[in-house]
């Protein structure tokens, strides 16, 4: 019998998933692809070019070209970069909201509990595209102020799940045990309850994630994220609406590239759970 | 000597409530018991499930709090501690659970879970706390290289032995041993109770048993409390509990342990629901002695070093236990022939 972490276990049960395992290449290639973004781009994404508007794709320009005469697979290119930050940044930082306010909720109970429950439930009650655009609309139209947005918007679901299982972690034997050992509330929080918990919060962040990139696509075409000119695919498909017809290589290929990252990342979130769930262990 | 561990007329009610959140009344779990555990003394607290006795473990560990009374711990009462105090004070009080596929973090290794408390407590210095692990897991019949591995990789039984070690890294005064061995089969039962048998003697320890499992009590514990619907109802030596039970309900349990061939009267009916426990006296439900004013007295424990909380044990027939022990009991001689026979370290 090897030594074998519950992590190894999951993650050995994680490569057996093709879907998942297929998810986690696409997302692999757009994170290469946003981190080498100079690298791999044909062309500057800013340059513009009057004698190059709105071409069809071609051996030069792959993708063709926008109204201003820019390299669309160069935007899009570029474009990863805004929707990954996005997505990671926005989520991460809901995560550090959302995961201490929960076990706070969950293992202190009392006041606390209602209050941070209460205010949870009240933000989940809006639509969750509805919510962003009032406070990027608010904060004011700038990248970091969308993904500011998203954060605050996507906290209250990592509340929620984070309270529902410390809830569930402080009934449990090993909890108790760990009182009964002498450790203080923050040391049963973030020793014991935290590491016992990840697992959901993880498939609930790669979620999370998906649902950041679409809400920072929708935010950069209202034009309250990516300014232009900098590139988003967002605000690429927003330039694009006007010329559907005459140009429709403008809409498809940003609205492609969401699409892809999207359904990798819920792959993965699919793929993460089943291998995270203890009733699909023994297959 | 000034007993260890003291609890005085300790109740706990826990509230039960209907699906609207209404008060419906509450469950009596413990419901006035008082009782003294002396240094170096086994224990032991049986009764049916749904007596009473995990509550009272917990209660006297102030692992829950009580409604009333008092929990002395070496002459301080637990109950007027800060948190931080408490907390210190853990170090010399420790629980066994009954589970131990529940009591483990499963996502702690072996080592990380027996040094938790070396380190709470700073019981050996970060540097130590390897050997002090090691130390341990050979003490409980595992190997040292069991440190590294992560609790799913053992069996029951050796998850008990991980929890012993656990429980009494940081040398505690008094251990609390809340069904200790019942989840587990039984001829690991045997090992494990060998090795808390000579843990208990070789470190001195305080043990407070919780079972319902007769022939384990009998064959470890010095006294014996024996509970009844939150209450103590007999109290005494271990060998005159089992030789020459007084109570009317200890009489009904003792028979009912299979292989004792006793012919004492069969317990008939259930245990009253402790949400409304019989006025009186609360077994009179269920005894066959019960005189008229058994319904209407509540009896409190008395005949001084092995006592009996009912008016009529002077005026019994003496227990037909008595001569059955001196004869019969096969099954605990089997069982003890079984304990000396398996040497703890012997463990799958």
């Amino acid at each position: 019998m090897s030594a074998e972490s519950p992590f190894r276990r999951a993650l050995r049960q994680f490569f057996r998933h093709r879907l998942a395992v297929f998810g986690l290449v696409v997302v692999a290639l757009f994170v290469l692809a946003a981190v080498f973004a100079p690298l791999l781009a044909p062309y500057d994404p800013l340059k513009t070019s009057w004698t190059l508007v709105r071409k069809a794709p071609s051996a030069a320009h792959w993708f063709g070209t926008d109204e201003n005469g820019r390299d669309i697979l160069a935007r899009v290119i570029y474009g990863a970069r805004a929707s990954l930050m996005a997505g990671v940044v926005a989520v991460t930082l809901a995560g550090c909201i959302g995961i201490p306010l929960g076990l706070l909720a969950g293992l202190a109970g009392g006041w606390a509990e209602t209050l941070i429950s209460r205010v949870a439930d009240a933000m989940l009650a809006v639509p969750f595209l509805i919510l962003a655009i009032a406070l990027a609309a608010f904060l004011g139209p700038a990248l970091e102020n969308a993904m500011l947005a998203i954060a605050i918007t996507a906290s209250p679901v990592f509340v929620r799940l984070s309270r529902g299982m410390a809830l569930e972690a402080k009934s449990t034997d090993w909890a108790e045990a760990a009182r009964a050992l002498g450790n203080p509330p923050w040391r049963l929080a973030l020793v014991h309850v935290l590491p016992n918990i990840i697992p959901p919060l993880m498939v609930q962040a790669t979620l999370s994630i998906a649902e950041a990139i679409i809400a920072e696509a929708s935010l950069s075409f209202l034009g309250l994220g990516q300014q232009p000119p900098n590139p988003s695919w967002g605000s690429m498909l927003n330039s694009a609406q006007r010329f559907l017809t005459q140009a429709p290589w403008m809409a498809i290929y940003p609205g492609v590239a969401i699409f892809l990252v999207v359904l990798a990342f819920n792959l993965v979130g699919d793929g993460l759970r089943d291998a995270l769930d203890p009733r699909s262990q023994k297959r | 000597m000034s007993p260890l561990l003291e609890l005085r007329d300790l109740r706990k009610l826990f509230p039960v409530r209907d699906a609207l959140g209404r008060a419906q009344g509450a469950v009596r779990a413990v419901d006035g018991v008082s009782l003294s555990v002396a240094q170096g003394e086994v224990l032991a607290i049986v009764g049916e499930s749904g007596c009473g006795k995990s509550t009272l473990g917990r209660l006297a560990l102030r692992l829950i709090e009580p409604d009333a009374g008092e929990v002395r711990f070496g002459g301080e009462d637990l109950r007027g501690l800060s948190a931080a105090a408490l907390r210190a004070r853990r170090r010399d009080m420790q629980l066994i659970f009954q589970d131990p596929f529940a009591s483990l973090d499963p996502r702690m290794t072996v080592e990380a879970a027996i040094a938790e408390p070396l380190r709470l407590h700073k019981v050996v210095p970060r540097g130590q706390e390897a050997a002090r692990v090691a130390e341990w897991l050979e003490r409980v019949g595992l190997r040292a290289d069991h440190a590294r591995r992560w609790p799913h990789e053992f069996s029951g039984g050796q998850r008990q032995r991980i929890a012993i070690a656990r429980a009494l890294a940081s040398g505690p005064k008094l251990v609390i041993g809340d069904e200790p061995v019942s989840a587990l089969d039984v001829s690991i039962q045997a090992q494990v109770v060998n090795l808390l048998q000579g843990l208990i003697r070789d470190l001195g320890l305080t043990f407070v048993l919780i079972s319902h499992d007769l022939a384990v009590v009998r064959h470890i514990a010095d006294r014996v409390a024996v509970m009844y619907l939150g209450r103590i109802v007999e109290l005494g030596p271990a060998s005159q509990v089992f030789g020459a039970p007084k109570h009317p309900y200890t009489r009904a349990l003792l028979a009912a342990v299979p292989g004792q061939g006793a012919k004492a009267p069969p317990l008939a009916g259930d245990v009253p629901s402790p949400m409304a426990p019989p006025t009186g006296c609360r077994f009179h439900t269920r005894c066959t002695f019960a005189e008229a004013g058994c319904r209407e007295h509540d009896p409190a424990l008395r005949g001084g070093s092995h006592a009996a909380a009912c008016h009529v044990f002077e005026q019994l027939p003496p227990a037909p236990l008595a001569r059955e022990t001196e004869t019969g009991g096969d099954r605990l001689r089997r069982l003890q022939a079984f304990f000396s026979a398996d040497k703890p370290g012997a463990a799958a």
